[in-house]
């Protein structure tokens, strides 16, 4: 019997919807878990708050409340969200924060806490801050096990647009790598 | 096959798009609508391969029209819209059951009344699904809870507006419609997929509105070969406007009565932890899964609560309910409208308080939203 509830929350323009699609895509295609996924957003294009909520369970049953309530992990990708939203993280979840916007002190001390810089490794790394989410992704996959990296890269490969495939391939390889220096 | 061909991550629109293209949809006519809109543009994308006709009226009452009109064609038919376009077709729904037309409706909820806000979910459409429109005629709806229950619901509803020639009301809300879940698509025959029945006897013999034993007339459409003649007057067997008492009385009665008869193919529910249940809830769609998360957490705490989900909400299985209720003290009816599936099972269940939780948020409810209402009778 598992339940995960994992939130992902940012501006609008850092890609989080898509981060919470791409994660919920391959979770469906290449894991047994049932998923539930969410999304919240402002009217804005860009800067709004912007959140996926993805609920994973082994059991359809298990995925009764659709929602998050107390997330068992989450992703800040922004400060704004950080402090709207640490209020829907339980205590001892494992936290991974956009190190580029968001500094230590702002994590509850509680949280299993990993602070990454995926913006800049984005902009430095890949070449473009926009695939901040796939590094992010990336990362995810190393610390959580959750998901595969090759399950991550055919939900890309099934839903980005042609042009932007190999882009965010690269980013959550390099995502990956950084990943699994941070575990080991 | 491989596990990726057939398990879709959608959404209980798309999910119910899919539904339909494996009961083998073939004509959608519709006009756009928050929520139910990317149902709509998503088998745009899909039918026109398929050879199915799709097309954006100028209005929900053109739509609904449509699709009468291509059922008594021979397509399988059907549209989406939320509560204020399914208010429009309010005359062609009774049309429809009157000329025993073989549709599917679906109506992805929203707050009400009138426009209400356009973005927020709610379940006030019940009693609109059954009394829609005027006179007395048999309609049915199902509700799914999740978006595989919106897939397999799709299919059942175009399986039971073929078989018995009813309006079929899909009853989803905004929650429901926009958050994706692991589906898995199927073929037949792994599913069952049913047409209407087709007349027996040569064309000479036809009588468009003679029923068979199980009430239900056999279809023949344009271009058979049989005079088809589509009545919605009051009429008789062969389909003639007739001011009599008796020819009335049996349509009248034959339009509620087939689905009565052939219960066994529409009544649909599930039950969690109902054999020794001393509080009953009952709920159905998103909200249900909300309750169904109390009801679990409360069995892991050693309280004896359960939950009875109709599926099929018109007509309900009331037996199953009386059935469920036998060990309860309390029945809780949660529903995001201010008591409509309440008045039904208040009307069913007599010898016990039945309370009404009216969920007036813009938002799913958390299962702590739900408690809060309950609270004084737990």
């Amino acid at each position: 019997m598992v339940r995960h509830e994992i939130l992902i929350a940012g501006r609008g323009g850092q890609g989080i919807l898509l981060a919470g699609y791409i994660l919920g895509l391959a979770l469906v295609k290449s894991t047994d878990y049932y998923v539930v996924h969410s999304e919240a957003y402002s009217a804005e294009t860009r800067g709004g708050d912007s959140r996926s909520e993805i609920v994973i369970t082994t059991s359809e049953e298990e995925a009764d409340y659709m929602k998050v309530s107390k997330a068992s992990i989450a992703v800040f990708m922004y400060k704004e969200q950080l402090l709207k939203y640490k209020s829907k993280v339980s205590k001892d979840a494992l936290v991974l924060a956009d190190s580029t916007y968001i500094t230590e002190d702002m994590l509850e001390k509680t949280w299993k806490k990993l602070l990454v810089p995926f913006s800049r490794i984005a902009e430095e790394q890949v070449g473009s801050i926009r695939v901040a989410n796939m590094v992010m992704l990336g990362v995810f996959s190393a610390v959580t096990g959750l998901v595969s990296l090759d399950g991550l890269k055919a939900a890309v490969k099934e839903s980005v647009k042609p042009g932007w495939i190999d882009i965010n391939l690269k980013a959550l390889d390099v995502g990956y790598n950084t990943g699994l220096k941070l575990k080991a | 096959m491989s596990r990726e061909a057939d398990i879709g991550f959608l959404n209980s629109n798309h999910a119910a798009a899919e539904g339909a293209l494996t009961a083998g949809v073939n004509f959608y006519a519709g006009y756009p609508i928050t929520p139910a809109s990317d149902l709509f543009e998503y088998l745009a994308r899909k039918m026109p391969k398929q050879g199915g006709v799709i097309i954006q009226t100028e209005d929900e009452i053109a739509a609904i029209n449509a699709i009468i009109g291509a059922s008594w064609a021979g397509a399988k038919a059907m549209t989406a819209t939320s509560g204020p376009g399914f208010s429009l077709m309010a005359e062609s729904i009774g049309f429809a059951a009157m000329v025993e037309a073989p549709i599917v409706i679906i109506d992805d909820m929203r707050t009400g009344p009138s426009t209400g806000v356009a973005t927020a979910t709610g379940q006030g459409d019940v009693m609109q699904a059954r009394w829609l429109s005027h006179g007395h005629y048999g309609i049915v709806a199902l509700a799914p809870f999740s978006a595989q229950e919106a897939y397999d619901l799709t299919i059942k509803a175009f399986n039971i507006a073929e078989r018995l020639r009813v309006p079929v009301v899909l009853l989803m809300d905004y929650v429901l419609v926009h958050t994706r879940e692991k589906v898995r698509l199927k073929k037949p025959p792994e599913v069952e997929v049913w047409s209407r029945k087709k007349p027996r006897v040569p064309p000479e013999e036809y009588l468009p509105f003679k029923p068979d034993e199980d009430l239900v007339p056999p279809m023949a459409t344009y271009g058979e070969g049989y005079r088809v003649f589509v009545e919605s007057l009051v009429h008789d067997y062969r389909g003639y406007y007739v001011t009599r008492d008796d020819v009335y009385e049996e349509l009248v009665k034959r339009l509620s009565d087939k689905i009565t008869v052939n219960k066994h193919i529409v009544l649909d529910h599930v039950e969690y932890y109902t054999d020794d249940a001393e509080i009953l809830f009952v709920a159905f769609g998103s909200t249900a899964r909300s309750v169904l998360s109390i009801v679990r957490h409360a069995r892991a705490r050693g309280l004896k609560y359960g939950l009875f989900r109709p599926i099929s909400i018109w007509p309900m299985d009331t037996d199953a309910l009386l059935k469920a209720a036998e060990n309860a003290r309390k029945i809780i009816v949660v529903e995001m409208n201010y008591g409509q599936l309440f008045l039904e099972v208040d009307r069913v269940i007599k010898d016990k308080p039945v309370y009404l939780a009216p969920i007036l948020t813009l938002d799913l409810p958390t299962p702590e939203n739900i408690l809060e209402v309950c609270r004084k009778w737990l």
